[in-house]
């Protein structure tokens, strides 16, 4: 069994507002474990957001601990790296500058820097577009700048919110495989946020379905991944297994509706 | 290839067409030259000018403008920085900016060559309170207005609070820190000509005023265009082409001279 990589334990949080206190989350407890795919599918305003931000060191909890590798969380650090749903590639670096730029930051020889970031180009589909601002790609590109950047910066942990949510539906099917291949091939600790039952099951490991608002951990299913399974759309269709835990999480999730 | 040539040539009609509408109405009623002088007077006296005093104006203006406007501006962004950053700071100093912002600065003049005598320091000052404002003003929106999950991107990247400064703030808020020199730099020339007027013995302002003492109208306008002929040509050469290459680059603006 692999080692604990991410242990959230009585999480809570309330947000303050002008009418006092608001709840954002029940008590959550979760664990991560170090080269696995964990997926969180619940409905809107449940608080997964909420959680991934505190993993990511952007809130702190009102109540409960994060514990990232044995050390409680106090803030943001490089061993977590966050993909965010909206474009948070900066518009004033090319392609080629935005995927180094967690290197830069740790000072990373530039022969070095080079190479990590034309590995990512070319596994993420950017050959030719290095030296293009952002506003001159599509959204699908974008996305795939901003996973290949977080990818770069080599963290212990990604964290990704929805990172697919605004990109069209055809690209977010490609989207989704390269990321499940990129999952398989360095094998990262993935924390992946989604409301899209198909994409929990597609990408997790794990699949976590959460309650409506405030949110708890509702159930936990484990997705059997045998060899290359379900890696990509055809065979994840096509495989009577996939249908039924896809089917299972669908009616927990249905049954949150708000 | 037409409509580019087109593009290239809309700029300077206007100034064109002033000139043109000024002929005409000069050449059909010929009024006397202390009201409205001709094109050529205005020219003519323009190069005597040349020839004489107009080096040592000319020089002591745009010294004073440069130095005045490069206080003000590098003051207004920092102080706007640091006033975006931290809003405790902006909350304290926000009914201070604007109470002075409202004061002109001529009112402080006479004070001002009190305590600065006549000369430079003083038209230096009085710049330095024109620009200054504009540029913290847009400065702290601009800053206000960077996206927070740009900055949280390089957090969690391993940035520090500089990094995220430098690399997301600094460029996130260039946009309005532009528009803020470019507005800072036409209102400076404005404080340097009210500056030059009473508070200095040389400088572009006071050729007007020895224009307006002995009614020579002509030297009252060939100033006037000299001003904004070199406002025009420092907002072009200058101001325009940094946007071209640096926020409008990025896609933060829309790009001139394409649709």
């Amino acid at each position: 069994m692999s080692a604990d990589k991410i242990v959230v334990s009585g999480f809570r949080h309330y947000f303050q507002s002008e009418s006092g206190p608001v709840q954002a989350t029940g008590v959550i407890d979760v664990t991560i474990r170090e080269g696995e795919v964990v997926t969180l599918v619940g409905p809107s305003g449940c608080g997964k957001t909420t959680l991934l931000k505190a993993i990511a060191g952007f809130i702190n909890p009102s109540e409960g601990q994060i514990l990232c590798d044995g050390h409680q969380v106090r803030g943001p650090g490089r061993e977590r790296g966050v993909v965010f749903q909206e474009l948070a590639i900066l518009p004033w670096r090319t392609v080629r500058r935005n995927i180094a730029h967690g290197l830069e930051i740790a000072r990373v020889p530039k022969p070095e820097r080079d190479r990590t970031v034309d590995r990512l180009i070319g596994l993420m589909g950017l050959v030719g577009f290095e030296d293009r601002y952002p506003h001159e790609l599509s959204g699908g590109m974008r996305q795939r700048v901003a996973v290949a950047r977080t990818w770069a910066a080599d963290p212990a942990v990604i964290l990704m919110d929805e990172p697919f949510a605004a990109v069209d539906a055809m690209t977010r099917l490609t989207l989704q495989e390269e990321l499940g291949r990129l999952c398989a091939t360095t094998h990262k600790t993935v924390f992946f946020i989604t409301h899209s039952v198909e994409e929990a099951v597609f990408l997790g490991d794990r699949v976590l379905v959460m309650t409506k608002r405030p949110g708890t951990i509702k159930a936990v299913l484990d997705v059997p991944r045998h060899g290359k399974g379900g890696r990509d759309w055809d065979s994840f269709t096509g495989d009577p297994e996939m249908r039924a835990i896809s089917e299972q999480v669908m009616h927990l999730v249905h049954a949150e509706r708000v | 290839m037409m409509r580019r040539l087109i593009w290239r040539i809309l700029p300077y009609a206007p100034a064109l067409l002033i000139l043109f509408v000024w002929w005409v109405y000069w050449t059909i009623k010929q009024p006397p030259p202390s009201v409205i002088p001709a094109i050529t007077d205005v020219i003519k006296t323009g190069f005597e000018l040349a020839g004489g005093r107009l080096g040592t104006d000319f020089l002591a203006s745009m010294s004073r403008l440069l130095g005045g406007a490069a206080f003000g501006m590098i003051t207004g962004v920092i102080a706007g920085f640091i006033a975006g950053l931290y809003r405790p700071i902006a909350t304290f100093f926000n009914p201070l900016v604007v109470f002075f912002n409202a004061i002109s600065g001529i009112v402080w003049l006479p004070l001002v060559i009190g305590w600065l005598g006549i000369g430079n320091a003083l038209a230096i000052f009085l710049i330095w309170n024109t620009v200054f404002f504009i540029v913290f003003q847009n400065t702290v929106l601009g800053v206000q207005l960077v996206p927070e999950v740009l900055e949280l991107g390089v957090r969690s990247l391993g940035g520090s609070r500089w990094e995220t400064i430098r690399s997301v703030t600094l460029p996130g808020a260039l946009p309005y820190i532009l528009a803020g020199f470019r507005s800072g730099l036409g209102f400076g020339w404005r404080a340097l000509i009210a500056a030059e007027l009473v508070g200095a013995t040389t400088g572009l302002g006071q050729l007007i005023f020895s224009g307006s003492e002995y009614h020579r109208a002509d030297i009252i306008i060939f100033g006037a265009l000299l001003i904004g002929g070199i406002a025009m040509l420092m907002d072009r050469w200058l101001l325009v082409p940094i946007e071209r290459r640096t926020v409008q680059r990025w896609g933060l603006v829309a790009p001139d001279r394409r649709r």
